[in-house]
């Protein structure tokens, strides 16, 4: 038993901390460059210019009325990334959806990342944790 | 305050919060929400879906460091995280149920008495030969990582987990109630409880932060709390921060983590406390 646990905790976990390891990376940076991207689109429209920033929400939380600078849904999001010109504000919010999703991504992961290293029992916690992130989302009552 | 100069003050505010927030396990929100909301003038609500996503960023550009080095413990971190957003989800149902204020007293009196725990182990740089825990065994909540600072492979195994776990479930009720991060009871429960090396318990912490946080980043998304041009400087400086704070981190002290920690814990007792007594300090 000893024997068995301490290798579960050593080196053998490489594999599945690799595969998560990567997801976090690649949708860390790709979110990252969706939005900087996006805020050179905005400067390159004069976005910069304006002047001054809305930092105060003028209306109660809630989907009905928002700034249209807010994005609440994802098909809203894509709905502003299919007109043309490209708004930049759509650009950022899809890196910003992309950052959202990524934990979630890194879960579903590591299921397999598990399995591979015979190791059920962690690929069972991790369905669990899995299923309870998406139950959480769908309390949140959005596509979020 | 003209756009370029929030958004460069922003960016490099992130970039220290960042920083902080990956060598300490946190998600930045601690240090984010009250400099967005006191002097930028930040509504809170777009301040809380900054920290939120915030959170994400930091833990998924720290992730990378923490995961070679084996700092961060994946197991340990799923396994306590069964638990935290247990705990998140008992939180939501229980909203407007249970008085928020008595929660909030015993939260700040149980962080207060982690602070005296802090401090007792303030110098203490590995923790010694532990208590063998049938929980820890079971599922394997122990690890190896290499300590760059001293230089040798450090072997380490974690007890009273259900303490930990406990901790946890509460930190997890608490931040579905009052919508704060729980990173920093995350790394208390680790370290204090469970008495993990202080760099595995942030490591750790920062993956777990990522994971916790989107559960409900959802929320904020869709209640519209998330306003691009406040969190675009934000995700960018605290990518930036978590790559350095990562960096710096795996070459510190674990006394001197602990030490830039026990800030935080006072602060967020006292302000638990007198909370709890009704005075808001935020």
């Amino acid at each position: 038993m000893r024997g068995q646990s301490e290798l579960k905790g050593g080196m053998r976990t490489a594999g599945v901390e690799r595969v998560i390891a990567q997801v976090l990376l690649w949708g860390g940076l790709l979110g990252g460059l969706l939005v900087v991207l996006g805020v050179i689109l905005f400067v390159g429209r004069g976005g910069f210019e304006r002047p001054g920033l809305e930092v105060q929400r003028l209306v109660r939380p809630g989907r009905a009325d928002h700034p249209p600078e807010v994005f609440v849904s994802v098909p809203e999001v894509l709905r502003a990334l299919r007109a043309r010109p490209v708004d930049p504000l759509a650009v950022i919010a899809l890196g910003l959806v992309l950052l959202l999703i990524t934990p979630v991504a890194s879960v579903a992961a590591a299921i397999p990342g598990f399995f591979g290293e015979g190791d059920r029992q962690y690929a069972a916690v991790a369905g669990i944790v899995l299923s309870m992130l998406l139950i959480s989302l769908l309390l949140a009552g959005g596509a979020g | 305050m003209p756009l370029t100069t929030f958004f460069v003050a922003v960016l490099l505010t992130s970039v220290g919060a960042g920083t902080v927030g990956a060598v300490l396990g946190l998600g930045g929100g601690i240090l984010l929400v009250p400099i967005l909301t006191m002097f930028f003038g930040v509504d809170l609500h777009y301040a809380m879906g900054a920290s939120i996503i915030s959170v994400i960023a930091n833990s998924s550009g720290a992730a990378a460091a923490y995961l070679r080095t084996g700092l961060s413990n994946v197991r340990i971190g799923f396994f306590l995280v069964m638990a935290t957003i247990s705990g998140a989800l008992t939180g939501a149902l229980l909203m407007n149920v249970v008085p928020v204020r008595w929660l909030e007293l015993i939260l700040g009196l149980a962080l207060s008495y982690s602070v005296v725990a802090t401090i007792q182990q303030i110098n203490v740089e590995l923790p010694r030969e532990v208590p063998s825990d049938w929980l820890a065994m079971r599922f394997g909540l122990e690890g190896v990582y290499y300590d760059r600072r001293l230089g040798e492979e450090v072997k380490y195994r974690a007890t009273h987990v259900g303490r930990g776990v406990a901790a946890m479930y509460g930190a997890g009720v608490l931040s579905g109630l009052l919508g704060i991060g729980s990173g920093a009871f995350k790394v208390l429960a680790m370290d204090t409880f469970m008495r993990l090396p202080m760099k595995v318990s942030t490591a750790t912490s920062n993956f777990m932060i990522g994971i916790t946080a989107a559960a409900s980043a959802g929320i904020y998304f869709t209640r519209g709390d998330i306003h691009p041009l406040i969190v675009a400087p934000v995700v960018i400086g605290v990518l930036v921060g978590a790559y350095l704070g990562s960096a710096v981190m795996t070459r510190m002290r674990n006394t001197t983590v602990r030490k830039v920690f026990l800030p935080v814990v006072i602060y967020l007792a006292l302000s638990m406390v007198l909370r709890g007594v009704g005075i808001h300090l935020l």
